[in-house]
């Protein structure tokens, strides 16, 4: 008996120790008055959390990154949600096809997406390489989307839009009218889930660079492979709070967890 | 249901388009390419990866680390879904949210902690050097236990998810039920409670042991350049050596191992299901 009612809080704090500990340890050490990232941390200071703030590449790739997953993650709306009509609404012939290529850039490893992107269409067609990354993270976005947007249709009656449309609704009226604003709160968690995913994303974007273009985890690997100063840890823990942050808020007022 | 064929294909083109001309027909070509040799289809670039010892001790390192991993956080994973399942339904809610919380932070972010973990003068080190135990700090960074732990931290949260809400839609006397007829706990795991979860399990072990194959921040940052798997290797040989080909070639084996994994344990939770239908019927 002792035993059991001991099991629970141990297996718990072990778990969230493991789980959570190591991310405290960056917070921790991003107050460091050190030269050096170290645990326990010498002295506090706010240095580096200043400093994060002044060093250019990262000021630039916070930009593409947040151009990436902003604008990438709203294209893939934009393609994700006809598409998820199409699939849930209709009678579509060849439908799994299309969800099976719809789906398909989730299984595939980022790496071998972004190789094949910079052998295949940067380098023949000499394309931008900001172009190629929003195209590449919007294809990444595409199947989160997909999902998250075609689960909340499926928990909408199909018949209140056919009785609007009896009532002499334009089809495409109705879709503004009754659909699209039933299924808001799908759209918004998807539209998270896909700036949270494309945000943190490295491997697809690690043959994605080129002079001035960097996302911003691909320029901290990069960073701290040179420098071994707490101000990587700063920018972690920053990234950690706003992404947080982001997804408490979106699980108070919206039930993110619903969709995903 | 809308019979309208042409606004359906209206509406689903252009996103099977898109990702058509941005995503499959780019991977294809690429995948092609360890198959085409001067101008002839041949494997011959797949013998010539095997043949090198380096590559072979990647390709079973890959295997080797993602198979553990997988069983490590199964074990652990059962016993976290466990204890979880077993709180009050709000401290549930919060714990399960904290499982969570690592999935929202960067991986570049969660992988970094572990240099200063692990590191030369990082926690562990230091520690052992004060109570005695070891003189020179050890090298734990840039091993191959430094990307297991590194890897398990990150796949965990997604096995304990998938086994809470295995072990949720268990049926609630089972275990009981089990207990009074005279089963020991260990019998109990093995006969009840395993083939009960066996879904929740084959779902987060294809997650963890495919997530775990295709890893690149975790061996990028704890393994080093001397410790390599296949995703870190494949970077090496665009960026090092520029071999397009043996590129190619780790990206087919990559993605033959993942569809592999996926349907192999589709296999194994369907197999089990079709034995415990019919032994429901009789």
């Amino acid at each position: 008996m002792i035993a059991r009612t001991l099991f629970i809080p141990v297996v718990l704090l072990l778990v969230l120790t493991f789980l959570i500990g190591p991310f405290l340890i960056i917070v921790a050490a991003s107050f460091s008055a050190g030269e050096t990232l170290a645990f326990p941390p010498q002295g506090f200071s706010l240095q580096w959390i200043f400093k994060v703030f002044t060093v250019d590449s990262f000021r630039a790739s916070f930009a593409t990154s947040m151009l990436l997953a902003v604008g990438g993650t709203a294209a893939a709306l934009l393609l994700g949600i006809p598409a998820s009509y199409a699939l849930s609404r209709y009678t579509l012939p060849g439908a799994e096809i299309v969800r099976t290529v719809v789906s398909a850039p989730i299984i595939v490893p980022g790496i071998i997406v972004g190789l094949a992107l910079l052998r295949y269409i940067v380098v023949p067609m000499q394309a931008s390489m900001t172009l190629i990354l929003f195209l590449a993270h919007t294809a990444l976005v595409l199947p989160y989307a997909v999902r998250v947007v075609s689960a909340s249709l499926e928990n909408l009656r199909s018949d209140i839009e056919e009785a609007a449309v009896l009532l002499g609704s334009s089809r495409l009226g109705a879709f503004f009218r009754v659909v699209l604003p039933n299924i808001r709160g799908g759209i918004l968690s998807a539209f998270i889930l896909g700036f949270v995913t494309s945000f943190n994303q490295v491997p697809l974007s690690l043959f994605l660079s080129a002079p001035g273009v960097r996302t911003l985890p691909v320029d901290m690997m990069a960073y701290m492979e040179i420098v071994f100063d707490p101000s990587v840890a700063a920018l972690s823990s920053l990234l950690a709070f706003l992404s947080i942050g982001i997804v408490f808020a979106a699980e108070r007022f919206l039930g993110f967890s619903r969709y995903v | 249901m809308f019979q309208n064929r042409a606004e359906a294909f209206a509406l689903a083109l252009p996103a099977a388009l898109f990702v058509t001309l941005v995503f499959l027909v780019p991977v294809v070509a690429l995948l092609s390419e360890g198959f085409h040799l001067n101008g002839s289809w041949t494997i011959s670039a797949y013998v010539d990866f095997f043949s090198s010892s380096l590559n072979q001790a990647v390709f079973w390192r890959t295997l080797k680390l993602g198979a553990i991993v997988t069983v490590v956080s199964a074990v652990i994973g059962y016993a976290a879904a466990f204890a979880i399942v077993g709180l009050s339904p709000t401290a549930k809610g919060r714990v399960t949210g904290l499982v969570m919380m690592p999935l929202m932070i960067s991986p570049v972010a969660r992988t970094y902690a572990w240099i200063v973990i692990l590191g030369r003068t990082g926690i562990v080190n230091e520690a052992l050097h004060a109570i005695g135990l070891t003189d020179a700090p050890l090298r734990i960074l840039f091993s191959e236990t430094a990307i297991f732990i590194g890897l398990l931290q990150l796949f965990l949260p997604l096995m304990i998810i998938s086994l809470i809400s295995a072990l949720e839609n268990m049926p609630r006397d089972a275990v009981p039920a089990a207990r009074v007829l005279g089963a020991n706990w260990f019998q109990v795991f093995w006969k009840v409670i395993l083939p009960l979860t066996r879904e929740g399990l084959v779902v987060g072990g294809t997650l963890v042991f495919t997530g775990s194959l295709t890893a690149y921040i975790t061996p990028a940052i704890l393994g080093g350049s001397k410790v390599l798997m296949l995703e870190t290797l494949m970077y090496q040989q665009v960026s090092v050596s520029n071999n397009f080909v043996a590129a190619s070639v780790i990206a087919c084996i990559l993605i033959v191992m993942s569809f592999a994994a996926n349907i192999l344990l589709k296999r194994v939770a369907t197999a089990r299901n079709k034995i415990r239908r019919e032994g429901a019927a009789a």
